[in-house]
């Protein structure tokens, strides 16, 4: 049993995560590296359990009881007694190996450390830590509220032991797992990728424009968003860091280079919806 | 000798509401009033299952159905409904043919020349272009104009969209037929370039190698890697569901077409997928 699960972090991923585990009834401590970040974090999670009040999915009570799961910290040291502490930072892998040297230094041999990253290395991670059997993986995808799947990754010297703690906190959290290997995007990633590199490239080759492939994909393969509106809604930045990430982590493989388009993209400011503007235009016309 | 001339027949110059081609459209009575109405001709040749496929679709939609295959399959399919016949000669007043060949590239000359030398200039050749282009396909026939690909994998006729590619000696009358076409047996057209792969067949199938790719390398069961796609990130099949749809036979043609034509490392085939492919189909 899990008595106290600290989460570093508290971007969507960090703040998703958080807020399953108090309506999963796990106490949390909540890091980030100031009480701004930690205060819009958790007027979040009440906004969000407010919402489900309101749908009749939990009741003002239930509201109060999880809120009260959660304490802020703005040290590392103060997660020190958790069970188990899953960092959620930004996709840097300087970020995230300082964060696991700090981690590393101020917890028992025995907390288990996990990382949420989509497309770096569990094993780079937790290299030079003192014990890496504990140090794993565990992948998971947005949204965060109702996607089903995690996807739990062994690095090279993570123990089954290990393993078999993440599962039961995954579980907890009334998510289905998967386990995969530490290799380059995982498993989704990795075998997704084609869906989106493909697609540009029959977009720079001019095979169809973006509305038809999208059109496609989705009648005729069932797919419930097309390539484009996905790559808009996740972040034509957030895609480039992804797809970079996948190729330089494996040496370079053909398959995985990164389009073009997607650079001149990112610095043409054109990142999808967030801006108004990716493959699609999504700005809002001035009604006279 | 016939010359290699490109000549529009004059029926596919007038509109299409005026055409002789006697397509049904929307299930309506043929073009022509005064004759009495009678089903149109289609002639379906290729490979298993598509071939069945495309046949009870356009049965189901009232159109005279022939069909055979350039190998027969191993069972001899049962059709749960009417106007399907098996021949390996294509029959007087055919209207259109559908040649659904993607791996046995001698069999498909075969074919096309055949239905060059043998049908009315009128009858529109629909041709599956995914692991050979239609542009290409064109130039073993002198009936050019007739000519347009279709992307054509198991399974994909059932959807509600089809692609197709017209090749560069496509007239507009040719592209409008085959739209008649479609529309006629319940479906719309996309029409992309004329490229190995087209859309889809090349996604799927690049997305199935990669598959492939990382069962060999052990990252997960194969089974968990339908999950993960479907799960996570919102798969309608896995691959490996969709594998088992389409057949390695025809995923390995894709692939091998898209190597070939591109020459880039990209596309490599993984060895376990090839393997698959020729031991189990």
């Amino acid at each position: 049993m899990f008595k106290q699960l600290g989460i570093v972090g508290t971007g969507a991923m960090g703040t998703g995560i958080a807020q399953l585990a108090v309506l999963s009834k796990i106490d949390v401590q909540l890091y980030d590296v100031n009480d701004t970040l930690l205060r819009r974090s958790t007027v979040r999670i009440n906004a969000n359990l407010r919402k489900m009040v309101s749908l009749g999915k939990l009741s003002q009570e239930e509201v109060q009881a999880s809120m009260d799961r959660i304490r802020t910290r703005t040290s590392l040291p103060d997660l020190s007694h958790c069970d188990l502490i899953i960092e959620s930072a930004i996709e840097d892998i300087r970020v995230k190996k300082d964060i696991f040297k700090h981690l590393d230094a101020n917890t028992k041999s025995t907390t288990i450390l996990a990382s949420t990253t989509s497309s770096l290395s569990i094993t780079s991670i937790g290299a030079h830590t003192r014990n890496p059997e504990r140090i794993a993986g565990v992948h998971f995808f947005n949204p965060i509220e109702t996607s089903a799947l995690v996807e739990v990754v062994k690095g090279y010297k993570t123990s089954n032991q290990t393993i078999e703690k993440i599962i039961e906190l995954v579980n907890l959290l009334g998510k289905t797992f998967i386990v995969v290997k530490d290799t380059p995007g995982f498993i989704a990633n990795r075998v997704s990728q084609p869906l989106f590199g493909e697609a540009l490239r029959l977009l720079g080759e001019n095979v169809a424009n973006a509305e038809q492939i999208d059109r496609i994909v989705k009648i005729i393969g069932g797919f419930p968003a097309g390539p484009f509106e996905s790559m808009d809604q996740f972040g034509i930045d957030a895609t480039l860091a992804e797809a970079q990430s996948l190729f330089e982590q494996s040496y370079g493989e053909p398959r995985f280079r990164p389009h073009p388009i997607l650079k001149q993209m990112v610095e043409s400011g054109w990142l999808g919806r967030k801006t108004s503007k990716g493959f699609f235009s999504y700005e809002k016309t001035n009604d006279k | 000798m016939k010359t290699n001339k490109r000549k529009t027949p004059k029926v596919l110059k007038k509109t299409a509401k005026d055409s002789e081609v006697n397509v049904k459209v929307n299930k309506g009575a043929p073009q022509n009033a005064n004759l009495k109405p009678t089903p149109a001709r289609i002639f379906i040749i290729g490979e298993s299952p598509m071939v069945e496929q495309y046949a009870v679709l356009c049965a189901q939609h009232g159109y005279d159905v022939y069909i055979s295959w350039n190998q027969k399959p191993t069972q001899k399919p049962e059709f749960k409904c009417d106007g399907i016949k098996i021949t390996n000669i294509i029959p007087k007043n055919t209207s259109l043919v559908i040649e659904l060949t993607n791996i046995d590239f001698l069999a498909k000359k075969k074919n096309l020349e055949r239905f060059d030398k043998v049908l009315a200039d009128t009858a529109p050749i629909l041709s599956s272009s995914i692991t050979l282009t239609a542009t290409e396909q064109s130039s073993w026939i002198l009936g050019r104009h007739r000519l347009v690909g279709i992307s054509a994998l198991p399974t994909l006729i059932q959807k509600p969209l089809v692609e197709i590619a017209p090749t560069i000696y496509s007239p507009k009358e040719t592209l409008e037929v085959a739209k008649l076409f479609f529309q006629s047996i319940g479906k719309e057209i996309e029409i992309v370039q004329d490229r190995i792969g087209m859309v889809l067949p090349r996604m799927l199938c690049r997305i199935i190698n990669e598959a492939a790719f990382a069962i060999t390398e052990d990252i997960a069961l194969p089974q968990d890697i339908d999950k993960v796609l479907k799960l996570g990130v919102n798969f309608s099949l896995g691959p490996i569901e969709w594998a088992e749809q389409i057949g390695l036979k025809q995923v390995y043609a894709v692939l091998k077409a898209l190597h070939t034509d591109l020459q880039e490392e990209r596309y490599r085939i993984s060895p376990l997928l090839k393997q698959m492919a020729f031991t189990r189909g």
